[in-house]
């Protein structure tokens, strides 16, 4: 073959590239047109499918069904494997199944995708709290605390927080908790149930101060409830305001006799009144009376102790010893002639009432009392 | 070599045009074209396509998979027992008619075929046999049987790359390395991961690197992914948890799972290299029957409480590697997967084992971590982890990729923190692999379907003879070329075969024999410079890690050939002669 014929044989050869090429194009073209036509009935049979199987978990799941749910989800996930809303159902479902580690994988991915979703990361610190992985729990409180949330954002975000403050108080971690409510307090309305609920997790919290504060506020509208006056009757009662403690429970046992917890605060709130001789207003004869009946009954405590085989253990035995050389001195007489032994004879009943709580055996009504008494006037 | 080569001596030509290119400005529009369309550019624009085609056959072979699944077997995750049973046995009846009466060239791996399509057919792959894969597999996978798309995706991808190739009438070397092209680009887009197919091609099917084959493989396996994602999304096959290794004692574990995994690997390859044989001997008859069994069978143990190992699996993989199952329950899966799978590949059903393979070192890897968590509580144990060495440990001790299993790993995981735990668990899985069966599955596997093609693995542990194999010591005076003639003279004698090398100034060697020495001294030349004697003027050189094939080149020609150091050129290492290198040929292959 000559060179000319080469030549024109390697043109038409190389000529006929770029035509098919074009050709290949225009294939390609209308082959990623056809593979679109077929991956719209493809995409429009998995949606329809996923949405019917989530439809059926979603019914399952509030029904709590979990197994059937977590199976429907599952299948819905096959059809749409990327749609976040299922996997979070799937993960719901999950722990309702205690089926914890699969939950929390999904939920890791999720939380992955959207660090900022309230739901998702409400779940891995409820998570976190079975496993007992209290910073981790903590972290993704505050997250979901301050996440975003599809709707009633407050109401969610409060209730989050209330979700923490508990998990808090069951850990014993108060401060935390105090602080918490402290933030939640600030952000609440003066609705009485509202004040109910966080005046009750202010008195777990052992916040007595803020806990009355929260249930006069309920106490002051007309939706008021017996659970207010019991609560507010309790915090008193804890901050030793027995007046006030006595007038909140006299009105919560009166509207629920029941309410077995209040009418014992309310007799031991009683008891304190009546045998506490530094109570203003109490005659001189009446404040000796009361003198010697509570060290009346602390001889009767370090008489049953020392029964016990306490006696001889120590710190008892000089209270004993210094028991039984005042008692002489305990007169109405005396008492009235020398002021001093008034404060004498409190002081050891106190003592001995103090003392032998940590170690001897429940304490009498009136022992509990004069604890209590004792305690109200410590420092003064 | 830099030059174009030239169009295959096939060509049609056609007088018009021949007249018309005889102008100047047809010759310059020529140059043009032949700058632009020379076939190596050609064929990397053609590589594009070719990714095109393959992830758009993919797609559909996916779409196809998941409409045989949801009609076969139920849209719901939990199939009824009569499904269970019914569907794989009547796909399995239809894909063996299909098989025995129109496609009777899908059987078998569609890594052999490709490679036979490089080796044997000069790229040819009948567009048949992509279409035969691509309804016989979706059909079995969809169906429940125990098989991976993987594979015939590969197969596919090759196919059309074979048809695309045929009608662009590219030369014979571009049409043999066409499959492979198409087989990156199919197995890209099967497994949504381009780095571990371009591997996988170049280190399981085409076992040598260059610019030219590493450039057209990466462009169709990037493309076609790209074309797959576009349509399915770029979520990867598995949600991989957080991995990390706390402890470098932790290795141990690893290890232990890498000596597991290769165990397994061992018996699941012993399991189709046996069986495979014995049933393809049974009576023709019987090959109908067999998918058909084979799908009864598997039906039956999804049944028995394990649905999980029917068809690819992937969710499975991805629900043990996220700790939904437990390590009793992962060993059993592990076990039901490779009796499933053998079941259905020696049966002849078409489709892959990757995805098998997966799932086997998956559940196993889990499994393994399992016991070892329950055996040492202290020890950092995450099942995504374990699983996910798993995977690579049955990569590379079964399919016995090494590389692409430790890169399929990382793509897969994207977490670099991984490599170590995967890179000791699977050396040792391929050492031991290697140890206790020395022939790879695919090698067998040709074999026994009476082709013998080229092994890479034993190509990569084929030893080289090299130049300093065959080297002899250098002479101990070796003149410059403006020493004189006569120096030469007093030294050839003891020089090997009789030539004087001679080193030349500013760089090179030189060599004159004995008789051309005699000769000049006979003319009284004795007084002359070397250098200006010089016939043949300068010879080639070699270095002493220079493989012997390089000194066959040009033995030939220059029986004596300088061995020069590559730091100095100027360096005498030794000599190689055309005796010394024929005699090592010899004892090689003796």
């Amino acid at each position: 073959m000559s060179t000319e014929a080469k030549t024109a044989e390697a043109g038409s050869y190389l000529a006929s590239r770029p035509v098919t090429l074009a050709l290949l194009s225009a294939l390609a073209v209308v082959s990623f047109l056809l593979v679109t036509g077929l991956s719209r009935v493809y995409r429009g049979q998995q949606h329809s499918l996923a949405a019917t199987w989530y439809a059926r978990g979603v019914s399952d799941l509030q029904a709590n069904r979990f197994a059937p749910a977590a199976s429907e989800f599952r299948t819905a996930l096959r059809y749409s494997p990327d749609e976040y809303s299922y996997q979070l159902r799937l993960a719901e479902a999950l722990l309702g199944l205690k089926r914890i580690p699969e939950a929390y994988a999904y939920l890791s991915t999720l939380w992955e995708r959207q660090p900022d979703n309230g739901t998702v990361s409400l779940l891995l610190a409820r998570i976190a709290v079975a496993n007992g992985k209290k910073d981790e729990a903590l972290r993704f409180y505050h997250n979901a605390i301050y996440a975003t949330w599809p709707r009633d954002e407050e109401v969610r975000r409060r209730e989050t927080r209330l979700d923490l403050i508990e998990y808090l108080l069951r850990v014993n971690s108060r401060t935390q908790a105090q602080s918490e409510l402290l933030a939640l307090a600030a952000n609440l309305h003066d609705q009485p149930d509202q004040q109910t609920h966080l005046g009750q997790l202010l008195l777990k919290a052992q916040d007595y101060e803020h806990a009355l504060a929260a249930f006069r506020v309920s106490l002051k509208s007309p939706y008021r409830s017996q659970a207010d006056a019991a609560g507010a009757g309790a915090a008193a009662f804890k901050l030793g305001r027995y007046p006030l403690a006595q007038r909140y429970l006299q009105e919560a046992v009166a509207a629920n006799p029941k309410d077995t917890e209040s009418a014992a605060m309310l007799k031991m709130t009683g008891l304190v009144l009546q045998m506490d001789p530094f109570r203003s207003q109490t005659s001189l004869t009446q404040r000796n009376r009361l003198v010697a009946q509570a060290f009346s009954a602390a001889g009767a405590r370090l008489t049953a102790c020392a029964a016990r085989g306490l006696a001889s253990s120590g710190p008892l035995q000089p209270l004993i010893e210094k028991w039984t050389k005042l008692k002489p001195q305990i007169t109405q007489y005396r008492l009235l002639r020398n002021p001093d032994l008034v404060e004498e004879a409190m002081d050891l009943a106190f003592s001995v009432e103090n003392q032998t709580s940590g170690w001897c055996a429940a304490p009498t009504e009136s022992d509990a009392a004069l604890l209590l008494i004792a305690r109200l006037h410590e420092g003064s | 070599m830099g030059t174009a080569p030239d169009p295959p001596t096939t060509l049609p030509v056609q007088p018009e045009e021949s007249v018309l290119l005889t102008s100047s400005a047809a010759r310059t529009s020529s140059a043009v074209l032949k700058l632009v369309f020379q076939e190596e550019r050609f064929f990397l624009i053609l590589s594009v396509f070719i990714g095109v085609f393959a992830g758009l056959a993919v797609v559909c072979f996916r779409f196809a998979i998941d409409w045989c699944r949801i009609y076969l077997l139920g849209s719901a995750a939990v199939v009824s027992p009569l499904r269970l049973l019914l569907a794989p046995t009547i796909a399995g009846l239809v894909i063996a008619v299909l098989v025995i009466h129109v496609f009777p060239l899908v059987r078998g791996s569609g890594v052999n075929q490709t490679k036979a399509a490089l080796y044997i057919y000069n790229g040819y792959i009948p567009l048949r046999t992509a279409v035969g894969k691509f309804i016989t597999a979706a059909l079995a996978i969809g169906s429940g049987q125990s098989l991976g798309p993987e594979d015939p995706s590969l197969q596919i991808g090759a196919s059309l790359a074979s048809v695309l190739g045929r009608r662009m009438r590219l030369s014979r070397e571009r049409m043999r390395l066409i499959a492979p092209v198409g087989a990156a680009a199919g197995l890209a887009a099967a497994f949504n991961a381009p780095i571990s197919a371009v591997l996988f091609v170049i280190e399981e099917v085409i076992g040598r690197w260059s610019a030219g084959i590493l450039g057209s493989v990466v462009l169709s396996a990037v493309s076609s992914v790209v074309v797959m994602r576009w349509f399915l999304g770029s979520e990867p096959l598995f949600r991989i948890p957080v991995v990390q290794l706390h402890r470098p004692s932790e290795l141990i574990a690893y290890f232990i799972l890498g000596i597991v995994g290769a165990l397994a690997s061992v018996a699941f390859a012993s399991g189709v290299t046996t069986l495979r044989p014995r049933l393809r001997d049974l009576p023709e008859w019987t090959q109908y029957l067999q998918p058909p069994l084979a799908g009864l069978l598997i039906g039956f143990i999804g049944l028995l409480g394990a649905p999980q190992v029917m068809g690819a699996g992937y969710e499975y993989i991805d629900q043990a590697m996220h700790g939904q199952f437990t390590w009793q329950f992962l060993g059993i899966l592990a076990g039901l997967k490779i009796i499933t799978t053998l079941l259905s590949f020696v049966s002849g059903t078409p489709g892959g084992m990757f995805a098998p393979t997966l799932f086997i070192g998956a559940m196993l890897g889990a499994a393994v971590g399992g016991v070892e968590h329950a055996l040492l509580p202290s020890l950092n144990w995450s099942p995504g982890t374990y699983a996910l060495v798993g995977m690579g440990v049955l990569f590379a001790g079964f399919l016995r990729a090494p590389m692409t299993s430790v890169f399929m790993a990382l793509e897969v995981s994207g977490n670099y923190s991984i490599i170590v735990p995967v890179l000791v668990a699977n050396t040792f899985a391929y050492l031991i692999c290697r140890g206790l069966q020395p022939s790879a599955i695919f090698d067998v596997l040709s074999r026994q379907d009476g082709v013998d093609l080229p092994s890479m693995e034993e190509q990569r542990e084929e030893s080289i003879l090299r130049v300093e194999d065959a080297m002899e010591p250098p002479p101990a005076v070796v003149p410059d070329d403006h020493d004189l003639l006569a120096k030469a003279a007093q030294v050839v004698d003891e020089a090997p075969g009789n030539v004087c090398l001679i080193r030349l100034n500013p760089v090179g060697w030189g060599a004159i024999t004995k008789q051309e020495i005699a000769s000049l001294m006979e003319q009284g030349k004795g007084g002359l410079s070397l250098g200006s004697r010089l016939a043949s003027g300068p010879i080639p050189y070699l270095h002493p890690d220079h493989s012997l094939d390089m000194a066959l080149r040009y033995i030939d020609r220059w029986p004596v050939l300088p061995v020069v150091s590559r730091a100095d050129f100027s360096r005498l290492e030794g000599v190689i002669t055309r005796q010394k290198v024929l005699k090592k040929y010899g004892h090689f292959t003796s």
